[in-house]
């Protein structure tokens, strides 16, 4: 308390600066508390409520928990779920790396760049128009990919509209609109390795092979595990580009969990099971990443 | 210079709160708020405002219509509600949701309930009540689906186009001359355009003429039970002819897309849509030529049934409600109902209006009669109707998609359905 007042009403030099600092950090800190913290409070509680909206809200205990946790519809989201990010996490993280080590490899800064916005571009547009030019790429009928696939005889395929090429077409599109930023971090990271490492392993007589396996993996650590924890939140929280696409069709076979979340709540009004929904979410989310940031992360220091 | 600082910051602030208040004053109409997700239908969604300056003539009130997209217009609707402040003061909407699951609406004053249930089709008299009150005014009449047929596909089929197959057992040898396979069986062209994308809710409005014509029905007639009629054996044959038209006679494909499309681009020969329809083809396929008949028949006939039906609203919380109303009464009489709902090709509403000129002259015409003759279907105007229909929806298009078998997909989905109705 003591502590707060001496902010509030600094005497001292090193008080004044302490206010500073507070008072810089003051809107980071709010903004973060009315967007994320507030709302997840909201929805801890939520959780635990059956609240009608415009109407009364009512404890229930976990009954709500047990409900979505038994419920198949929900089992079978979180199943599309993971299923895509299986497909999309490892696909991205390694197509990343090999990209930016080529990047990297490029003598011409110009031509590097050039390559870099590319690569960077679809990242820039929004999900929903992404999703929107790839469902037409998609189109059985009037689709690029079956006119491409045509001209090199390969009959028409339904993408969009097939249970078994949902899920991979939703997932290419996730690793296209990824594939941009994920090289710009590995590129960074990269170019900030010391040159001298190289000259060593090269004196050494290393392979390309084994400067990669020994120096630049080890080394890129910390960006590798910070590059899959943003897909696994990223892919996990999936939600524009099935909104805009398929909208969790056909028959459910791209549900994911995000997207009951937003019809539990918004088309059928169910706010306490969204919550619980949410909380799943996040609970889990949390627990990854912890585990990947405990197992995975090694200390690197140049 | 930090002096000039603040009375430049108090100099803004006024400013602001001077520019504000003339905004309010005198910068902006009054105007009353109607929200709308009939995106598809903008010229009927126009008239409100065309109207509405009429309107602020007796009031000083004109009319903003803001378009809602119907893809998850819900989640909109409910956060302006929840939020009040940002809500409209009309809106278009279903009154079996806003004022039945939620208490958003106000009730209609009774001079114009009195006069709407004068002037309403007797079988529109439900559409907008709850529990007995009058909150909403039906703003579409022909909210059934009817079958539009491409002459010209007919007519190349060997098909006589003024002749249209009145049983469902016509219908699907009709449905067999009209779809075209390519050299591995695939279908080019379809005799129906199915509906399988999009949300399962949809998808169960689709079915559900098929269901009824079969005799079978989604909910029991007090709409408390699933099991036992969801899952009913004529529900199982109703959908196991639905899933053969895409899975053994391929009269129907799923690799189409949306079925409205492909009956505007030729690919398909029929489709059972709504009254809006008719205005849609004209506008968007104005090549395809047409006719509109009542729905083929088969143990009972599908009757002019509605899963989705449509209301004007007023906002409880409104703060303009009473002008809302006045509005409503200022626009609810027989030429407005017919002017409004010829502007975009859909059947006007009230009683007065159905043997009009411009209906009669409509190709739907004889067949919306020939649908009002049949019996009533039965209607679903359950609080919870998404999610139910969500629920049922899914076993239908998993039959499609061959995930299951109808039996097995429909007692899912009803004791699905019966811990939706009890929960």
């Amino acid at each position: 308390m003591r502590h707060w007042v001496r902010v509030a009403f600094p005497k001292t030099y090193m008080d004044r600066q302490r206010r500073a600092g507070f008072l810089f950090i003051l809107p980071a800190v709010t903004y973060f508390s009315l967007v994320f913290i507030v709302p997840l409070i909201q929805s801890v509680i939520g959780s635990f409520h059956r609240t009608v909206p415009g109407g009364t809200s009512q404890f229930v205990g976990i009954r709500l928990y047990e409900k979505v946790l038994t419920d198949s519809t929900f089992w079978t989201a979180v199943r599309n779920t993971i299923h895509l990010l299986l497909m999309s996490v490892p696909t991205t993280v390694v197509l990343a790396l090999v990209v930016a080590i080529g990047l990297h490899r490029l003598v011409s800064l110009r031509w590097r760049n050039v390559w870099a916005a590319m690569y960077f571009l679809p990242f820039s547009a929004s999900l929903v128009a992404a999703a929107l030019i790839w469902q037409w790429i998609y189109d059985p009928v009037y689709g690029f990919l079956n006119y491409g696939l045509s001209l090199v005889r390969i009959p028409p395929q339904k993408w969009l509209q097939s249970l078994a090429q949902v899920r991979p077409s939703i997932a290419l599109v996730s690793v296209w609109v990824r594939l941009g930023f994920d090289t710009m971090i590995f590129l960074a990271a990269l170019q900030s390795i010391p040159g001298e490492y190289y000259e060593a392993a090269d004196i050494d007589g290393a392979s390309g092979w084994q400067r990669l396996r020994y120096l630049t993996l080890p080394l890129l650590n910390p960006q590798i595990i910070m590059v899959c924890i943003l897909e696994l939140i990223f892919n996990f929280k999936i939600f524009d580009q099935v909104y805009a696409t398929t909208q969790g069709g056909p028959a459910s076979a791209s549900q994911t969990v995000i997207m009951l979340l937003y019809d539990t709540a918004f088309k059928y009004f169910r706010m306490g099971d969204a919550s619980v929904m949410a909380v799943f979410v996040f609970v889990t989310l949390l627990t990854v990443t912890l585990l990947q940031w405990r197992i995975f992360r090694k200390p690197i220091e140049y | 210079m930090r002096r000039m600082t603040w009375m430049a910051l108090i100099c803004l602030a006024g400013v602001l709160i001077l520019g504000g208040g003339a905004d309010t004053v005198w910068g902006q109409q009054k105007k009353l708020v109607f929200w709308t997700m009939w995106d598809q239908n903008p010229e009927f969604n126009k008239w409100y405002e065309t109207r509405g300056k009429d309107f602020a003539k007796k009031t000083g009130y004109e009319v903003e219509v803001v378009t809602i997209p119907y893809q998850g217009y819900e989640a909109k609707y409910l956060a302006s509600f929840m939020g009040k402040s940002g809500a409209p003061d009309m809106f278009m909407g279903m009154t079996h949701h806003w004022c039945g699951q939620y208490d958003f609406c106000e009730k209609m004053p009774a001079d114009l309930e009195k006069s709407w249930d004068e002037n309403l089709p007797k079988y529109m008299l439900p559409i907008g009540k709850w529990s007995g009150a009058r909150y909403g005014m039906p703003i579409e009449h022909g909210n059934f689906q009817q079958m539009y047929i491409n002459v010209d596909l007919f007519k190349k089929a060997g098909l006589n186009p003024d002749r249209p197959p009145k049983t469902l057992d016509d219908w699907l040898a009709a449905m067999k001359k009209l779809t075209i396979l390519d050299a591995k069986g695939e279908p080019t062209q379809v005799g129906f355009a199915v509906r399988s994308k999009g949300h399962p809710v949809g998808i169960t409005d689709k079915f559900l003429p098929f269901a009824h014509a079969f005799g079978a029905r989604m909910l029991s007639p007090n709409l408390d039970k699933a099991t036992g009629f969801a899952n009913s054996p004529e529900m199982v044959a109703a959908l196991q002819f639905f899933g053969d038209l895409v899975l053994k006679h391929k009269v129907a494909s799923l690799a189409l897309g949306n079925p409205e499309d492909a009956f505007g681009q030729k690919r398909a020969a029929v489709i059972f849509r709504e009254s809006w329809f008719f205005g849609w083809v004209k506008k968007n396929a104005p090549d395809v030529n047409f006719k509109v008949y009542a729905l083929p028949c088969g143990k009972a006939c599908p009757g002019a049934g509605a899963l989705f039906p449509w209301t004007n609203l007023v906002y409880k919380n409104s703060p303009n409600k009473q002008l809302a109303w006045e509005f409503y009464r200022f626009i609810s009489n027989a030429k407005d109902d017919q002017e409004q709902h010829q502007l975009q090709g859909i059947l006007p509403v009230w009683t007065a209006n159905l043997e009009s000129a411009y209906v009669k002259a409509r190709p739907d015409y004889v067949s919306t009669r020939d649908m009002l003759q049949q019996p009533v279907p039965p209607t679903y105007f359950h609080p919870k109707s998404n999610e139910l229909a969500t629920a049922f929806g899914e076993a239908v298009v998993g039959v499609l998609f061959g995930k299951g078998q109808p039996k097995a997909l429909l007692d899912e989905a009803a004791a699905k359905m019966d811990r939706i109705i009890k929960d």
